[in-house]
């Protein structure tokens, strides 16, 4: 009875889990743009986890036998100086340039996002300290800001060698500033809203305040940050490479692909580095509609908000809920 | 008036922030790796000479020394000596920036006069079939160009228009080879060809230019296009322009009063852009061998040459804070706003 009773259910969990999915999907009003997207996300996923091994030739020993051969069937995109498979090293590419900027944005964000907190929360405060750290965080901003991006990535990759954790270091400290900024911002905003002081009446600490109720509410446009600075931190990533001070050949990367290949497109062999640009516009692009779409579906309401006329800030709302909860069981 | 005291404060704060900026810089220039002295005399040099040089360069002093005295040069308008190039910064720079500002100046001139207007038609609503057609254009356009890297870009048109088409001169530098440089004024080869008359420097130089600030502008317009583009949407949404449209204002006037309101942000992507682009043309400039002060830069630094980045990264500092200064200003021009908070 039991056994009769799992074996329909399974089939039956299984289209439910289905119609689940397609409820979120048709929930979420993805655009066909969208949907693209997404799948173009999974692929680079998937290639990022297991590019290298489903490249068909080998991606990082030469063959001096087939230089610069033009695409052909048994080189889908043909054959760069040192005679490698491009199309092997463009699956195999994706791993470096993603770990890379996805490490480094994390990174950025780790250290940025509480910082900005404390910096806006912070700012103007009565406590002459507070106000004095929250000043200090963003006048110190201002002199990391004006250094120029590139050059000071570029900088700090040659004072410690360029290998892959000083790469990262470099580009998760030039990216830091865009995470703080955006966060005491959105902090500046949030810290007058009624649940704020709502949260303080009930015995918040100022940290307390400023890391559980106001931080969750600033993750929409945290997000779609974090989508765009990867994207550029990939950009930048492959820019350093291509001047020569990011990841070396051979090691399968975009930006040093395209480098190898720069003299030869005068030359007319244009493979090398044609296709090596593609991916990676395709994946900016990418990381960019996806971060867009996840805050869309993130900003409270934006599933909705449409056809009710109006967001409602749910976030806020839930924060006040929660922290009624909270002084009930204390009291 | 009041923008001027504004402006006096700015400049004041200006000070402190430079200090702490070549402080920063150079701490980080001194933890390059390689002995300099060493690099410039080769491995072979005998340790005598190479102690000798090092004393020479206050190596061997402690580094608030070398701090201070290479202040003290900086002030003098000394930005030091290049031992890898054996040259004068300063005068390395003299020739280098001109080129880099005349990239960047050239390429978002075209910003402002083909995307800023770009935007703001295709932000309006309706329009014929040319509107149409631009607004799907430039949908695209908006979802691409910040994806592409800008190196990548500018090797392609490369490909079509020099290695195919032969429109263009290759990535040869900033003249044709056998075109003599112009007499130096300015350092912008375009204008100072035209201030001696020197119409075929100016052909060559035009030419050259071309492709590299099509590459630019297409990359780096396309933040600037965007931010256009949203902000002017929602200001055509907002209640005054429908109350302008209901009073029958033509529509240039509503364009214009949308435009004013949509103008602030606009004006500080324009500035951050400009700013990124000191030392983020680098990458172009390579492209096109156009021996700017971003690829100066990157070889000083591919070679521990300490002078030539200290200098480098003191003038792209000073060139942005200059920038966000003048963005602040149009900025407190354009916005009331902004002027009533200032003055609290």
């Amino acid at each position: 009875m039991r056994e009769i009773d799992i074996a329909e259910a399974r089939p039956r969990s299984r289209t439910a889990g289905l119609a689940a999915a397609a409820r979120l999907v048709r929930g979420a009003r993805l655009s066909p743009l969208e949907v693209v997207a997404l799948v173009i996300f999974a692929v680079i996923l998937f290639l990022a986890l297991f590019g290298p091994r489903i490249a068909p030739y080998p991606t990082e020993t030469a063959n001096p036998l087939l230089r610069l051969l033009a695409p052909s069937r048994a080189h889908l995109l043909g054959t760069d100086v040192n005679g490698m498979d491009i199309w092997s090293r463009l699956l195999a590419a994706p791993r470096t340039d993603v770990f890379i900027a996805v490490v480094a944005t994390g990174l950025s964000v780790l250290v940025g996002a509480p910082l900005g907190v404390i910096a806006g929360y912070f700012e103007g405060n009565r406590r002459r300290l507070s106000s004095l750290v929250g000043e200090g965080i963003m006048r110190l901003l201002d002199v990391i800001q004006a250094f120029p991006v590139f050059i000071f990535a570029m900088v700090l990759v040659a004072i410690r060698g360029a290998n892959v954790v000083n790469i990262v270091a470099a580009v998760a400290f030039v990216n830091m500033p865009v995470f703080l900024r955006l966060v005491r911002g959105e902090v500046l905003q949030l810290r007058d809203q009624p649940f704020a002081e709502a949260a303080r009446v009930v015995g918040n600490s100022d940290l307390q305040i400023g890391f559980k109720h106001l931080l969750p509410n600033a993750l929409p446009p945290l997000v779609v940050q974090i989508s765009v600075t990867v994207g550029f931190a990939i950009l930048l990533t492959a820019g350093l490479s291509f001047v020569g001070a990011g990841i070396a050949p051979p090691t399968p990367e975009l930006g040093n692909m395209i480098s190898e290949g720069a003299k030869f497109m005068i030359t007319g062999q244009w493979w090398p580095s044609l296709f090596p640009g593609i991916a990676l516009g395709i994946i900016v692009f990418t990381f960019g509609v996806v971060g867009e779409t996840v805050g869309r579906l993130l900003q409270p309401g934006g599933r909705a908000a449409r056809e009710r006329g109006g967001d409602l800030n749910v976030g806020a709302q839930q924060a006040v809920a929660d922290m009624v909860q909270e002084k009930r069981g204390v009291s | 008036m009041q923008i001027g005291l504004y402006a006096l404060r700015r400049l004041l704060l200006l000070v402190p922030q430079l200090l702490l900026i070549s402080i920063v810089t150079f701490i980080l220039i001194r933890m390059l790796p390689g002995d300099p002295a060493r690099l410039q005399l080769g491995p072979l040099a005998p340790k005598a000479g190479v102690e000798e040089l090092r004393r020479q360069l206050k190596l061997d002093q402690p580094i608030p020394i070398q701090y201070i005295a290479y202040l003290e040069r900086l002030i003098h308008g000394d930005f030091g000596h290049s031992w890898v190039n054996q040259s004068n910064v300063s005068s390395d720079l003299a020739l280098r920036v001109p080129a880099t500002l005349e990239l960047i100046g050239y390429g978002l001139l075209v910003v402002l006069l083909v995307h800023i207007p770009l935007a703001i038609i295709t932000a309006a609503r309706g329009g014929g079939i040319v509107t149409r057609l631009l607004k799907r254009l430039t949908f695209g356009y908006g979802l691409l160009a910040g994806a592409l890297p800008d190196f990548w870009l500018g090797l392609l048109l490369i490909f079509i228009f020099f290695v195919r088409l032969h429109w263009t001169p290759g990535p040869e530098g900033r003249l044709g080879v056998a075109v003599t440089p112009p007499t130096h004024i300015t350092g912008f080869y375009t204008i100072d060809a035209l201030l001696t008359g020197n119409f075929n420097a100016f052909r060559s130089a035009a030419a050259h230019l071309v492709l590299p600030v099509v590459t630019l502008s297409f990359v780096y317009g396309a933040p600037i296009y965007k931010m256009a583009r949203s902000t002017m949407t929602a200001a055509l949404r907002s209640d005054y322009t429908t109350y302008a449209e209901g009073l029958g204002l033509p529509r240039w006037r509503v364009l214009w009063y949308a435009w004013r309101n949509a103008s602030p942000p606009v004006v500080v992507m324009f500035g951050v852009i400009s700013g990124y682009l000191l030392g983020g043309a680098v990458l172009i400039e390579t492209v096109f061998d156009l021996n700017g002060i971003g690829q100066y830069a990157v070889q000083a630094i591919t070679t521990s040459d300490y002078a030539p980045i200290q200098a480098f990264v003191l003038v792209a500092a000073v060139f942005t804070v200059l920038v966000y200064l003048v963005v602040d200003l149009i900025h407190y021009g354009i916005d009331p706003r902004v002027r009533r908070t200032r003055k609290a």
